[in-house]
Order: C-alpha cells, then sequence, then structure tokens
C-alpha cells in the first residue's frame, strides 16, 4: 500500500493500465521479460522494483511460471473428489511435467478433473478425453451443472434479451440517484463475498466521500474453491452483472466500474468483454448515456492467479498494479480506494441482485429471506451430490432441504462439508438439521456462510490430510504482509505435514497457540478465518486426530 | 477567518480513567501519551513512516463497553474513538505478542553476539520485553542463507536478519520516494529486493540511508555500522554540506568519528539526509588534510609553524595597508564557515584592515537573490518555512534542481509531486521533480525574464490578480502594469521557446491555488538578469497575493550550508553586519562607535571586481577562506591570472585545493565536524554546530586564526568561542537580537529573533519589511554572451550539481561518494550528439570563447537540443575554463547558466 504508487499508477488510470500491461506482457512466455519491467517502471515512473515485485507475487506472472502450458486444479474439491493423480498421470504422457502447474479451482467443482490449457478450461475423465483436448482434435465438451431456483428467481431467471432487460436503465436515469440509493438501502441487500456488508450503506459513504472521480468495482475474483456461483451469473447472466454495476455507480455517483475477474476463468473474461461491447454498441456507455447526463464506463481486467486479490484492498492494489497486499482499514475503500479515490467493491452476486432490486423495489426484496438477511443466495453443490449444481435459495431455508431436495442427498457416504470456501467452516454431516441458510444460523452455530460454496469430505478422506491441505492453501495463499499469517501458516502446514509423513505428536497447546495468534493477530480474515474449520475439525473430529498429537499427561 | 466551533473533548478509557482523546490519533499514539511507562511493543512502526499493520505485536484488546465482548485490535492503525475501553497488557494480549515473536524467530538467525546491532536491536528489545524463552516449532523452511550485499561503498544488507516489516520499502518511498525497495515473491516467500533483484550498487538507490536507519535489525545497515551501541557518545550538530540545514547525530570516540545518524526530533529533516551528510564525513581526516600553515619559498609551499605564517601575514598587510592603503586589501569569506566566524572575517577586514573589501562566496549564488528581494519586500531571505511544504497546494520551482543540490527539501518536493499535488517546474532539464510535475515550462537557458513576465501577462489576462493584496499593500503597479501589457506574448513564447498554452495553463494554476510556494536556486540568479528575475518571482507572489502566511511566498534554495549566514553577518561590499548599508553616515557612526575604530563608508569591491583590480594592479593582497576560486569561479583562466597578479595571497583551506596553489602562505583551518558555532539555513534558521572531535594535526578553527590575526594586528578581539561571538552579534545584528547560545536548543530559531527570544517563521505578515511591497516591470534582454558569441558558438552550456559532490569536490571527492559518481560528464541531447557524430561514453571537446576542455557525453533526453548541460565537481576538467565573465547587471553574480559553446568529438587531448 503505497499513496505514491497508487497516484502514480492512476495517472493513466484504468484505461491505459499497468496491471493490464504487465500481464499482457507475461502472455508470450508465462513471465514479463525484465526488459518490460523495466520499461514499464519507467513509463509509469515507478522503480524497478514495483514492477518486479508485482510480477513475482503472481502464479501467472512469476519467473517459476515461464513455459507453463497445462495448468491442473488443484483446489478443495477436485482433490476431495481424488480424480487429479490420474488426470496428471493421462496429461503427463502428452507434456512434459516440467511444463504442467496448477491453478487452484477453475469452478468445476461439480464436475471435477479440471483442467487449463491453451487459455480455456476443461474437465475430463477417460484417457481419450484427455488426449483429443490436448491434441485439440474432437470437440470439446461444455461443462454442464443444473441450475434451479428452489423460490424467488431474482439471479436466475431467464434473461429475456437485451432490448427488453435494458429498459430498466433508462427508468432508473429518469430517478433521482438519492432516490435508487434509498431503493437499495431499504432491499437490505448484503454483500455475497463473505463480510455481508450492507451494500447500501456501502455505496452511500462512496457517495459521501468528495472527489472528482469514483469507483465501482466488481469483485468476480471467485477464488473459494468450491464456488462457481459467481463464474455462473459472469457467463450466463453477465448483463445482470454488468446492469447491476451501472445502477451502483448511479447510486453513488461514480463513473467507471472495474470487473476484475479471476484469470482462472477464461471463458468468463470473454462473456463480459463481449456483453460490455453489446453496451457500447448501443449506445449505452459514454459521457451522457440516454440523455441522462450520467456518465459511466467499463474496463475488465483478468487477474494473474492470487487467490489474496478476492481480498477488497488486496483487488485495489492488484489493479494499481500494485503488489496485492492487503491494506489497513480506515482508510476504507469508498474514503481511499483505487488510485486513492473513493471505491465500492462489491461481489458479482451482491451486484446482480441489484437489478431485480430496482425493477421490484427494494421493499420486495427485503420481503424475501429473513430479517436480518435478505433476498436470495445462490449455493454451490459439488461432485458428491446426486444433482451437482447451483441453487438460487431464499435465505433462511433449511440446509438439509437443500442438501436433499435441491442436492438429491450424497452420491457417495460423505462425513462433513466445508461450506463457504477455505476459510468457511467444516460442518459435520450431524449437524445438518442445525443450520439454516442465512448468516445469522451459521454464525451461531459456529460456522461461516460466506460465499456458500458446498465442498463434500468423503468419509474415505483422512480429516487430517484435509488440514493440510487447508494450511497448504493458507500458506500458499498468504500475502505475506503481516507476520501472523505469514509465518503461521507455514509453521502450521509443516507441523501437519511432519505429523503425517514422520513419527511426530503436534503439541496441543503449540497448535492452539498458533490458531488463536492467527485469529487474533491477522491483518485480514484470510490468517484470521482458517482457525475456524480447523477448530471445527478438532472439535468434530477428535477421534481421527488425536493420534497426531502429543497426547496429555 | 473565522475559529472552529469548540467540539466537545472525548475520552478514551484505561485503567478504568478518563483521557482525552486528541482528533484523528491511533490507539498507539493515545497509549504512547497517556501511559508512557508501560510501553506497547511495536516492530514495525517507525517515527516518520505511515502506520502499516504488518507486524501485530502492538495490538491491544478493546471493549466498548464495561466489561463488553474485548477485541483484539492493532493499535498503531487504528483510530481511537470515544469510549473505548483499552487494555494494552492484557494475559492474552501478551501472549499473541510472545507467540508473534515466537514465529518471527523461527526465521532469524540467533547469532546475536556478532550482530552489528546487538544491544541495539529492535527485534531483541521486543523479544526481552515479551519474554521469549524457548522455540517450540519443529525446525522449518527458513531464509537464514541469504547472501550479504557488499556490493555497495555505503549501503550493506544481510537479508537473513530481514523480519519482514517493510519498513526499508516504505522509507524508500515515503520519505526518499526513490522506489528502490520491495518486497518480491508472496507470503513466506516474500523478501526484500532492491530493483528487480539486483544489488545496491547496481540499483537506482541514492544512498540516503533512510531504509538503514528506519531497519529494525540489521538487516539494512551501513558499512560504518551506524546501528551499532557501542561507543555511543552521540553529538548533535549540522551538515555542513547545502542550505538545507539537516541535523546530524554523530557517533565519536575521543578521536575517531565513527558514525552518523539523523535524529528523528529534527525539525529540518526527521530522520532523513542525503548521503553527503550521512555518509561523506571521511574527509575529515583524509590523509590530504592540511595539517600544518605552509608559506610559499622559492616557489614551493613548505611547512611552517604559525607564527612564522602570522608574523608574516601581519607585516605584509600592515606593509600594504600603510604602504598602498587599505583597499589594495581585500577578503573572501567562506559560507561554509560558522556565522561567527564570517562576522569575525568581515570584522577584520572593516575593523582592522580598513576596508569594505570583503565578499563572499554568495556573490557567485544568491547574490541576486539577496539583492532582488531586499528591493521589493524589504529583507533578502525566505519569506516561508519548509514545513510550510504542509500547507501549500502548489508549488513552483525555479531554476533549481533541489533533489540533487537541496535533497532533503527535494525529495519533500518529490513527495508532494508524486502524489499529484499542483507542481509547476520552470527549468531548461527535465529535472526528477520536472518528470513528475503537472507543468513543465523547458525554456531555453537565459530567458527567465521573459517566461515570468508572460505568467504574469496570462494571470493579468485572465482576471486572477489578488486586487485586494495588490491595493493595500504593495506600490508600483499601475506602472507595472503597462509594462506587462505591452508584451507580445508571442514573441515571448518564441524567446523562451515554451508553447505559450502550456505557459498560460501553468500561470492560472500558480494563480488559482489557495496557497502557493515558489522556490527558486541559481538557475535564476546567476543569469545577467538574475536580480530581476528574482524580483519578477516575488511581483509573481504579490499579485497572486501569495506572501504573508503559511503555505506561501518566495523561498530561494540557499546553496551552501551557511550562504543566508554569511550575508547576514556582512559579508558583502556595501552592506555590514545585518544587512545595513555602511555608506548611510548614521550607519557608519554606529559601527564606529561598535567596534571602537573608522570603518571606512565607501563600497567596497565584489568578487569579480576584486580579480579586475589585481589586473589593473590595484590589489596588492587578498585574503581567501574556503572558497576554490579557481575551480570553481568562471573564467578560470581570468581568476589564475588574477591571483598571479596579487602580490601576497592567503588561502585558508582544509585541502590543497586548486587555488592554495596559487598562494603564499595556507593556513590550515578546521571542518565542521572539529568545532563549534552557528549555520543558518535556508529558511533563516540559526542552528548549533557543535564540535565533535578536536581539529586535525595543528589546524584551527577559522574563527581563532581570524582572532589570531586580529590581535596581532593589534585590535583585541577575545579567543574565538561561539557563545562569546553571539553575544557581541546579538548587539549590532538587529535580527539576531534575542539569539543566545544556550537558548538555541536543538532545532535552532529561525531570525528574526526578538529580545525575548521568540522566533519567525513567516516574514511580511501583515506589512512589507520595507513598508509596501515594491513592483519594478523589467523586460528581457539577451544576454551579451548570446549576442556576441551566439552565432560562432552555437551551443547553450548550462552548468547545475549533482548529489554526490559538493561544489569543488575538495571535501566529497575524498569520501566514498567518488566511488558512486566519477567524473563530470556532458548531458547532450540525442539529437545532437547524433548530428555530431558523438555517441554516449564519447569524449567530446567543447569550445567557448574563453577556453575548451574534454569531457565525456552522456546522451540524454533530459536536455533539449542546442542545450548542454555538465557539473564542475572535478578539477580534471576544468569546466570554468568555458565559463564567462558576464554578469548579473545589478549584483554582479556570474552568469554560469549560459555559456555559448561549440562541441565536436574529441579523442581527449585537450583534458586537462
Ligand atoms: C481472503 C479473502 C478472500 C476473499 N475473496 C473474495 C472473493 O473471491 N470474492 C468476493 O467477492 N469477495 C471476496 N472477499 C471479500 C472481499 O474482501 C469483500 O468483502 C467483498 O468483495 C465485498 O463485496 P460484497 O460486500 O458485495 O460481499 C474475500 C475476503 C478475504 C479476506
Ligand atoms: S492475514 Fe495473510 S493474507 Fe491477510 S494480510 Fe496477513 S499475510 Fe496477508
Ligand atoms: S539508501 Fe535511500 S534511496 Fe537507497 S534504498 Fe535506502 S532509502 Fe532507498
Ligand atoms: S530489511 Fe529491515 S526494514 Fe526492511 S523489511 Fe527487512 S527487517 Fe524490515
Ligand atoms: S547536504 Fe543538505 S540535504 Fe544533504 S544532509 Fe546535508 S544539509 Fe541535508
Ligand atoms: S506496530 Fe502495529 S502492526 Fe506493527
Amino acid at each position: 500500500m503505497s499513496d505514491n504508487l497508487s497516484e502514480l499508477s492512476g495517472r493513466k488510470g484504468v484505461v491505459d493500465n499497468l496491471f493490464e500491461k504487465m500481464t499482457k506482457a507475461a502472455e508470450a512466455t508465462g513471465t514479463p521479460a525484465k526488459e518490460d519491467l523495466d520499461a514499464l517502471a519507467e513509463e509509469f515512473l515507478i522503480g524497478k522494483a514495483n514492477t518486479y515485485g508485482t510480477a513475482t507475487f503472481y502464479d501467472f506472472m512469476k519467473p517459476e511460471n515461464k513455459g507453463k502450458e497445462v495448468y491442473i486444479c488443484n483446489g478443495s474439491a477436485c482433490l476431495c473428489a481424488g480424480t487429479q493423480d490420474s488426470l496428471k498421470s493421462e496429461i503427463e504422457k502428452h507434456v512434459s511435467a516440467d511444463k504442467i502447474g496448477h491453478m487452484t479451482c477453475l469452478g468445476r467443482c461439480h464436475e471435477n478433473g479440471a483442467f487449463h490449457v491453451n487459455g480455456a478450461n476443461y474437465s475430463a475423465r477417460s484417457g481419450e478425453e484427455i488426449a483429443s483436448i490436448l491434441n485439440k482434435t474432437g470437440k470439446a465438451r461444455k461443462d454442464r451443472y443444473n441450475v434451479l431456483a428452489a423460490g424467488p428467481d431474482c439471479l436466475t431467471a431467464n434473461y429475456p434479451g437485451f432490448d427488453e432487460y435494458y429498459a430498466l436503465l433508462d427508468q432508473v436515469l429518469k430517478t433521482d440517484p438519492m432516490d435508487v440509493l434509498t431503493e437499495i438501502k431499504v432491499s437490505n441487500l448484503r454483500g455475497r463475498g463473505g463480510a455481508g456488508f450492507p451494500m447500501g450503506l456501502k455505496l452511500e459513504s462512496c457517495r459521501n466521500t468528495e472527489s472528482d472521480t469514483r469507483f465501482i468495482i466488481c469483485n468476480a475474483d471467485e477464488g473459494d474453491p468450491g464456488a462457481y456461483s459467481d463464474r455462473y451469473l459472469l457467463e450466463e447472466r453477465p448483463q445482470a452483472v454488468l446492469l447491476g454495476m451501472m445502477i451502483a455507480g448511479y447510486a453513488a455517483s461514480a463513473n467507471w466500474g472495474v470487473v476484475y475477474i479471476r484469470a482462472e476463468y477464461p471463458e468468463a473474461v470473454s462473456i463480459i468483454e463481449d456483453a460490455v461491447r453489446e453496451l457500447r454498441s448501443k449506445n449505452l456507455l459514454g459521457d451522457n448515456i440516454l440523455d441522462s447526463g450520467f456518465k459511466f464506463d467499463f474496463k475488465v481486467i483478468k487477474a494473474a492467479g492470487a487467490y489474496i486479490c478476492g481480498e477488497e484492498t488486496a483487488l485495489i492494489n492488484s489493479i494499481e498494479g500494485q503488489r496485492p497486499e492487503v491494506r489497513i482499514r480506515p482508510p476504507y475503500p469508498t474514503q481511499k480506494g483505487l488510485f486513492n479515490k473513493p471505491t465500492a467493491v462489491n461481489n458479482v452476486e451482491t451486484l446482480a441482485a441489484v437489478p431485480w432490486i430496482l425493477k421490484n423495489g427494494g421493499a420486495a426484496y427485503r420481503a424475501i429471506g429473513t430479517e436480518r438477511s435478505s433476498g436470495t443466495k445462490l449455493i454451490c453443490l459439488d461432485s458428491f451430490f446426486k444433482r451437482p449444481g447451483i441453487y438460487e435459495v431464499e435465505m433462511g431455508t433449511p440446509l438439509r432441504s437443500l442438501i436433499d431436495e435441491l442436492g438429491g442427498g450424497f452420491a457417495k457416504p460423505v462425513k462433513a462439508m466445508q461450506i463457504g470456501g477455505p476459510l468457511g467452516g467444516i460442518v459435520p454431516v450431524e449437524k445438518i438439521d442445525s443450520l439454516n441458510i442465512d448468516f445469522e444460523s451459521f454464525g451461531q452455530g459456529g460456522f461461516l456462510l460466506g460465499h456458500a460454496s458446498v465442498v463434500c469430505i468423503p468419509e474415505s478422506f483422512p480429516m487430517v490430510k484435509y488440514l493440510e491441505h487447508l494450511f497448504e492453501f493458507a500458506a500458499f495463499e498468504s500475502c505475506g504482509k503481516c507476520f501472523p499469517c505469514r509465518l503461521g501458516t507455514k509453521r502450521g502446514q509443516e507441523m501437519l505435514t511432519k505429523a503425517i509423513k514422520e513419527n511426530y505428536k503436534i503439541d496441543r497447546e503449540l497448535f492452539h497457540d498458533l490458531l488463536d495468534t492467527l485469529q487474533e493477530g491477522s491483518l485480514c480474515a484470510h490468517g484470521g478465518g482458517i482457525p475456524l474449520p480447523v477448530r471445527n475439525a478438532l472439535q468434530y473430529f477428535e477421534e481421527e486426530l488425536s493420534p497426531f498429537f502429543l497426547q496429555e499427561d | 477567518m473565522t475559529t472552529e466551533p469548540n467540539i466537545s473533548t472525548k475520552y478514551a478509557y484505561l485503567n478504568g480513567q478518563a483521557f482525552e482523546i486528541e482528533e484523528g490519533e491511533t490507539v498507539l499514539n493515545f497509549l504512547r501519551r497517556h501511559d508512557p511507562s508501560r510501553k506497547v511493543p511495536t516492530l514495525c512502526d517507525s517515527p516518520n513512516l505511515d502506520p502499516f499493520g504488518s507486524c501485530r505485536v502492538c495490538s491491544v484488546e478493546v471493549a466498548l463497553e464495561e466489561g463488553g465482548k474485548r477485541k483484539t485490535m492493532a493499535s498503531c492503525h487504528t483510530p481511537v474513538t470515544e469510549g473505548m475501553i483499552l487494555y494494552p497488557h492484557s494475559k492474552s494480549i501478551r501472549k499473541l505478542r510472545k507467540n508473534i515473536l515466537e514465529l518471527v524467530i523461527t526465521d532469524h538467525p540467533l547469532d546475536c553476539l556478532t550482530c552489528e546491532v546487538n544491544g541495539n536491536c529492535e527485534l531483541q528489545t521486543v523479544a526481552g520485553e515479551v519474554g521469549i524463552t524457548d522455540i517450540r516449532y519443529p525446525e522449518g523452511e527458513n531464509h537464514l542463507d541469504k547472501e550479504k550485499d557488499l556490493s555497495h561503498p555505503y549501503m550493506v544488507s544481510d537479508l537473513s536478519k530481514c523480519i519482514n516489516c517493510y519498513r526499508c520499502v516504505r522509507a524508500c518511498d515515503e520519505v526518499q520516494g526513490q522506489l528502490v525497495l520491495s518486497m518480491a515473491g508472496r507470503g513466506f516467500d516474500s523478501h526484500i529486493v532492491k530493483g528487480a533483484d539486483t544489488s545496491f550498487f547496481d540499483s537506482d538507490c541514492v544512498s540516503c540511508g533512510s531504509c538503514a536507519q528506519a531497519c529494525p535489525t540489521a538487516a539494512i545497515t551501513d558499512v560504518f555500522q551506524s546501528k551499532s551501541s557501542v561507543n555511543a557518545e552521540k553529538t548533535r550538530t549540522v551538515c555542513t554540506y547545502c542550505g538545507v540545514g539537516c541535523n546530524l547525530e554523530v557517533t565519536a570516540t575521543e578521536d575517531d568519528i565513527l558514525n552518523i545518524r539523523a535524529p528523528w526530533d529534527a525539525e529540518v529533516n526527521s530522520g532523513h539526509t542525503c548521503l553527503k551528510g550521512r555518509y561523506a564525513f571521511q574527509f575529515y581526516d583524509h590523509p590530504e588534510r592540511l595539517r600544518t600553515p605552509l608559506i610559499k619559498k622559492d616557489g614551493e609551499l613548505v611547512e611552517a609553524t604559525w607564527d612564522e605564517a602570522y608574523d608574516l601575514i601581519v607585516s605584509k598587510f600592515q606593509d600594504y595597508k600603510k604602504n598602498d592603503g587599505p583597499d589594495f586589501l581585500a577578503g573572501i569569506s567562506s559560507s561554509r564557515c560558522t556565522n561567527e566566524e564570517n562576522y569575525l572575517m568581515q570584522k577584520f577586514m572593516r575593523a582592522v584592515v580598513g576596508t569594505n573589501n570583503i565578499d563572499g562566496c554568495a556573490r557567485v549564488c544568491h547574490s541576486p537573490t539577496a539583492l532582488g528581494m531586499q528591493r521589493t519586500f524589504g529583507t533578502g531571505a525566505a519569506t516561508n518555512s519548509i514545513e510550510d511544504l504542509k500547507y501549500t497546494d502548489c508549488i513552483m520551482v525555479i531554476g533549481a534542481n533541489p533533489t540533487e543540490g537541496h535533497p532533503v527539501t527535494g525529495a519533500k518536493f518529490k513527495q508532494h509531486a508524486m502524489k499529484g499535488k499542483t507542481t509547476i517546474v520552470i527549468d531548461p532539464r527535465k529535472t526528477e521533480i520536472a518528470k513528475y510535475a503537472q507543468y513543465h515550462l523547458p525554456l531555453r537557458p537565459g530567458t527567465n525574464v521573459a517566461m515570468l513576465n508572460m505568467m504574469m501577462y496570462y494571470i493579468i489576462d485572465e482576471g486572477l490578480v489578488d486586487e485586494s493584496f495588490v491595493n493595500n499593500r504593495t506600490e508600483g503597479f499601475a506602472e507595472f502594469l503597462e509594462g506587462i501589457k505591452k508584451l507580445d506574448v508571442d514573441e515571448m513564447a518564441r524567446i523562451t521557446g515554451v508553447d505559450k498554452e502550456l505557459v498560460r495553463q501553468a500561470s492560472i494554476a500558480y494563480a488559482s491555488a489557495n496557497n502557493a510556494m515558489s522556490f527558486h536556486g541559481l538557475g535564476v540568479t546567476e543569469h545577467s538578469q538574475g536580480t530581476f528575475t528574482v524580483m519578477q518571482i516575488a511581483n509573481l507572489a504579490m499579485i497572486t497575493g501569495n506572501i504573508g502566511r503559511r503555505g506561501v511566498g518566495v523561498n530561494p534554495l540557499r546553496g551552501q550550508n551557511n550562504v543566508q549566514g554569511s550575508a547576514d553577518m556582512g559579508v558583502q561590499p556595501h552592506q555590514g553586519a545585518g544587512y545595513l548599508d555602511i555608506t548611510k553616515p548614521e550607519v557608519n557612526q554606529k559601527y564606529n562607535t561598535f567596534y571602537g575604530v573608522e570603518v571606512p563608508s565607501h563600497i567596497g569591491y565584489k568578487i569579480p571586481e576584486m580579480f579586475d583590480a589585481a589586473l589593473d594592479g590595484k590589489l596588492r593582497a587578498i585574503w581567501i577562506i574556503g572558497e576554490d576560486v579557481v575551480q570553481t569561479d568562471p573564467n578560470t583562466q581570468k581568476v589564475i591570472r588574477a591571483l598571479e597578479a596579487t602580490d601576497f595571497v592567503v588561502v585558508q583551506e582544509l585541502f590543497m585545493t586548486e587555488t592554495a596553489k596559487y598562494a603564499d602562505v595556507v593556513l590550515p583551518g578546521a571542518s565542521f565536524l572539529e568545532k563549534s558555532g552557528t549555520f543558518t539555513n535556508g529558511e533563516r534558521r540559526v542552528q548549533r554546530v557543535n564540535q565533535v572531535v578536536p581539529p586535525v594535526g595543528e589546524s584551527k578553527a577559522d574563527g581563532q586564526i581570524i582572532v589570531d590575526v586580529m590581535n596581532r594586528m593589534g585590535y583585541a578581539q577575545p579567543d574565538y568561542t561561539p557563545d562569546g561571538m553571539l553575544e557581541e552579534i546579538s548587539q549590532i545584528v538587529p535580527f539576531f537580537a534575542g539569539i543566545k547560545w544556550d537558548e538555541l536548543g536543538e532545532n535552532g530559531k529561525q531570525w528574526p529573533v526578538a529580545k525575548d527570544g521568540t522566533d519567525t517563521q513567516i516574514l511580511h505578515l501583515d506589512q512589507f519589511k520595507r513598508g509596501l511591497g515594491y513592483f519594478e516591470f523589467h523586460d528581457f534582454a539577451e544576454t551579451s554572451e548570446i549576442l556576441e558569441h551566439g552565432k560562432e558558438y552555437p551551443y547553450i552550456l548550462t552548468t547545475n550539481r549533482k548529489l554526490e559532490h559538493y561544489n569543488c569536490g575538495a571535501m566529497t571527492r575524498r569520501t566514498g561518494n567518488v566511488e558512486i559518481l566519477t567524473e563530470d560528464v556532458l548531458v547532450i541531447n540525442p539529437q545532437d550528439a547524433s548530428g555530431n557524430g558523438i555517441k554516449h561514453g564519447d569524449m567530446v571537446c567543447v569550445e567557448s570563447p574563453r577556453g575548451k576542455v574534454d569531457i565525456r557525453a552522456a546522451v540524454s533526453e533530459d536536455v533539449k537540443p542546442g542545450v548542454l548541460s555538465t557539473t564542475f565537481h572535478f578539477p580534471e576538467i576544468m569546466v570554468n575554463n568555458l565559463t564567462s565573465d558576464v554578469h548579473d547587471t545589478e549584483a554582479m553574480c556570474p552568469e554560469y547558466k549560459v555559456v555559448s559553446v561549440r562541441i565536436r568529438k574529441s579523442k581527449g587531448k585537450y583534458a586537462k
């Protein structure tokens, strides 16, 4: 976080964007050439250390990424599904091992066997399928998953076509922006990205910060393994996301919408780019949209592989071409965000709900769901369910009905589910009946709704291995800024690995001290969140885990 | 102005007691103020850096109501708010801190006993405070095998000791603005890099040392081990190099200087310096230091005793005084000496010799500033303070390259410009600040007056004149306006070579800023129209009402450390101590009474006139202190002839300079580290210089040498002591009335200082020193250098400074700085280079009507076609063979900035 770097990057703004130039420079070989980085430093009047420091942060820009051709998914869902070892040996028949890298969660959690090649994602199980994809023979199959709304379909309703859908914009732009803001506040729409902060307040705070420019950022960095609902919205309902951003921009008096999409979703990037193009061709972008005086434009940015970029301040740093490290708060992004300007960052799903709210009224939205968690929520079920897919449910829906009625129950024996991403709780199956799908119920139960992805942990999968995987993920994706997380996630991973591989028993007091340190000491919810699932596991799977710990005498 | 409504005081609670909150403060700050004895440990926090929040050891527990749920928060970046109940040292907090430290030590070497910072390490201290006893984690991955970086003459790193607190990265960014350092990699793999993972030497590091001072461990330090606590005897003093006046904290034994740091509480430079102040001190006991007096015998300078030297000087001076008259003697005093010494030198010339032939190196730098600002405002000094940068909306930098010449102030400008605050640079060269500024007006050297007139034309044209200021506080505006209105702006645009629309926009930016501050340097003064340019800058401030409050004003960047002080003390042929006009009978009477002898009342020679007099046979003796006129004054060959024509030349120096070679007597003076006194920086701040070590060899404080000669010439002057001298000065220099050695404190005082000791940050608050500000119009006039030689010598050479060296380089070339910058080079635009078949690194022969030199080409876009630029830090090149004796028409400051030359590729035969 450097005010100077934010300002210097901001001089060229989002249009002539430093980060984008860096990722472009990395395209040819997988890492930008030193000359390119130095030239960019010179162009932006920043240090050579800055462009180098940024490039080395990202999976798809760092020097080690040079020459990688195929990336295999190593996310939690593919791991639990157990598909990746055989996938890897199949791929190695065609591509040498040093050209194979990893991507964490391609959003194929409903099929698994996921990998990325030639700028596109695939999931395949048979050797022939893999061979045909790698050799570009035969047609690749598009993935398929169920999409169903159990109740109101605020997010999954059929798209009525551009003109009908965008009639709403004309109507909104004829309304006073303050009334639009009020509508969003009345809806009590809470952020779907994990923290559940009321969107209306965020827009209001952004609006109230004095500035010549403001930004709306769509956080499409859906990094939680197991989650692919944002991917669904980006690919299947792109105009809902974009219209939501325009309305948010109108309410917050912002003139720029930046869609930051993870590189692991290449299809989503091109679909959103097409959608922006469509808007432009319909004259709905630019200086004076529909003669309303409202000015708005979009920038689509493709990320470069770093889970922490989903954290909003890291995301802002990322767009600026700084190292995506987490910033301290305050100042909040709505006070000082992208290029030091007021910025509202919202999740894809949050933004996609906005058109419905403006169309049907804030009160109508508020009437859906529970008192404190209004509206609907998309839930992603992985391949352990009989009917994997995306389900739109009213907030407050019992977890049991989601699993049994919508998901059709488990296809294989499952002992627990991790719900809400890697920082979400580990819910043992016996707790299913005590939970409803809303922020409060999960919080009270000692879990976390988060982004509400569901990854099943089968009975056959050792819990200690799952914990090792969580710590490995946490350490690999830690931004490294704060001491507890940078060091603690690594030490946690090392202890678990040692306990699995060697005759080493973990000291319980030390392990709890480590969890406390991460939880209390970390700067952001990455380091601060990892103890939750670990503690859940220790509580509910004590018997299975105790052999790995020193016995107290 | 209305005052803020009295907002009711807010409170937070600590140990059951309420304490008041300062607006906007952090919990950490609150705790430091109200509970100083129970220290909250910190690792990533640093006095001059923004909060960052990486180490988390500053965490405290906070509840919002009595007995309410406690939350852990990092105190360094959490604002304290009304009603917070703080538990800074609760059981769980102490445990958290200990656990964090334990994690840190899992990746830190345990060789404290052999570590430079042992006993002075923040990690060690915090580990001690939280009570780490053992490391429970099994051995894991670590960074202990990182190699040391010993590539640089000053900066050193051993990143195996890095704790990833980012203090170095932030110091390089937030303080120096150089962006040399960054983290690279991510997570556990994060590590500090210089540049794109290179060494200190190969990076863009400017060796300011801020990172080393910020680093809490020995991970980044310097070759002087400035963070070791051994022999921790520390003396606070002031840098000898430039007019910024940085405070230094020197660690020394009884006879040896170990290292220098910057005090955090220094108002001028809180924790910051440039490489000259912090690292370039080794010259002080260099083997080449002059250690005894020398007398020329048979053309050779041979060692002599002080008595021999004094006897010779006294007999010669008395002889000339008696036989030729006092005006056949002249003195040049030094801006590098203390105020007290400068005062003594002018007193010696005036009261003991009986002549006003006293001048100083201010002549060749800021004499037009003193004169021009006196004419317009009544005082020839900066109207405001550097601290005002915090309050300004716009800075305009004219003819100055502060990141090289005034590095610590320059770094502050750079921060201003980098943050996108309005910045206007008027300079032929694309200086570092110009790169970051919104408006860079790259004018042809020598056309400042045309440019400033154009700006005023547009300000008037746009109706941006501050009428009420002009009406109430100035005179002469009507005539001035007429002059401006007659201007042909298209012609001015052609003369300056700058697009008039750009000039118009910059003018509007300056005039419409709430508070605009201007800063100028030698690119303003060292011209034939130097004084007029200064007056135009002052006029610009007046027509926009930018005078008399925080964040505005006209602020010369004084070159040498004490150039302000030497003029204040009367080192000028027309004004005595305190700028009193010596030609006025009442002033003459005042001096006569004060000095107890008759002093002359006719104006003496300025430096160039001294040389002319010598060549005319009108100068018998000259005493030059601390000024290498041969290397640094223009037209070297003429200066040499003048010295040769003077019968008796006394040079008082640290080293055998080019000038000293022409001396009949050489006297070994003392460096700033070896004597006490005061220096006055560019913002009129009189600060204490404190002796750190005794003078080397037989050298003496320059002030004592002057006192010795005074006494031997029959004038009773007590021995040199700073307190005694200041006592005398305070009685004759009005604005020093309240300055007492014992009351100057750590950060000095800004003159005028009233009798009761109150000092002054801003001048001309309600009225100008001269009453009304005085507008006077001057049109642009082409310098005779171009008129006479421009055709035959089509290129314009302009001279300037580099960060690493100081003036003639006598000091800096005898330090590690010479490994960083090894020679003077000629900066040339690629177009001119290729047009003359010159490649980067080729030797170029540069020829002016005065002479020629050979110099290496540095091809760069920093200068426009037709303009060349170079420095004169190295005697090997002697660039001043080229410069002319054209001077400012008013103050006689030489025109170093415009030299007509021609160039061709050479093979180097004219070197020397
Ligand atoms: C480690 C970490 C990862 C995150 N990843 C995402 C993400 O992938 N997508 C997202 O929308 N929010 C993510 N967030 C939450 C964002 O910081 C932020 O709260 C959110 O984008 C705000 O949008 P919302 O209010 O609409 O939920 C993450 C937070 C943390 C701490
Ligand atoms: S908790 Fe981890 S991810 Fe978050 S700021 Fe700290 S190091 Fe970065
Ligand atoms: S010495 Fe100064 S310029 Fe060099 S790296 Fe350190 S802070 Fe940056
Ligand atoms: S080198 Fe020093 S200042 Fe920089 S991060 Fe490491 S420990 Fe901190
Ligand atoms: S040379 Fe100037 S900027 Fe550098 S340390 Fe000395 S006074 Fe400060
Ligand atoms: S001092 Fe507060 S986090 Fe380091």
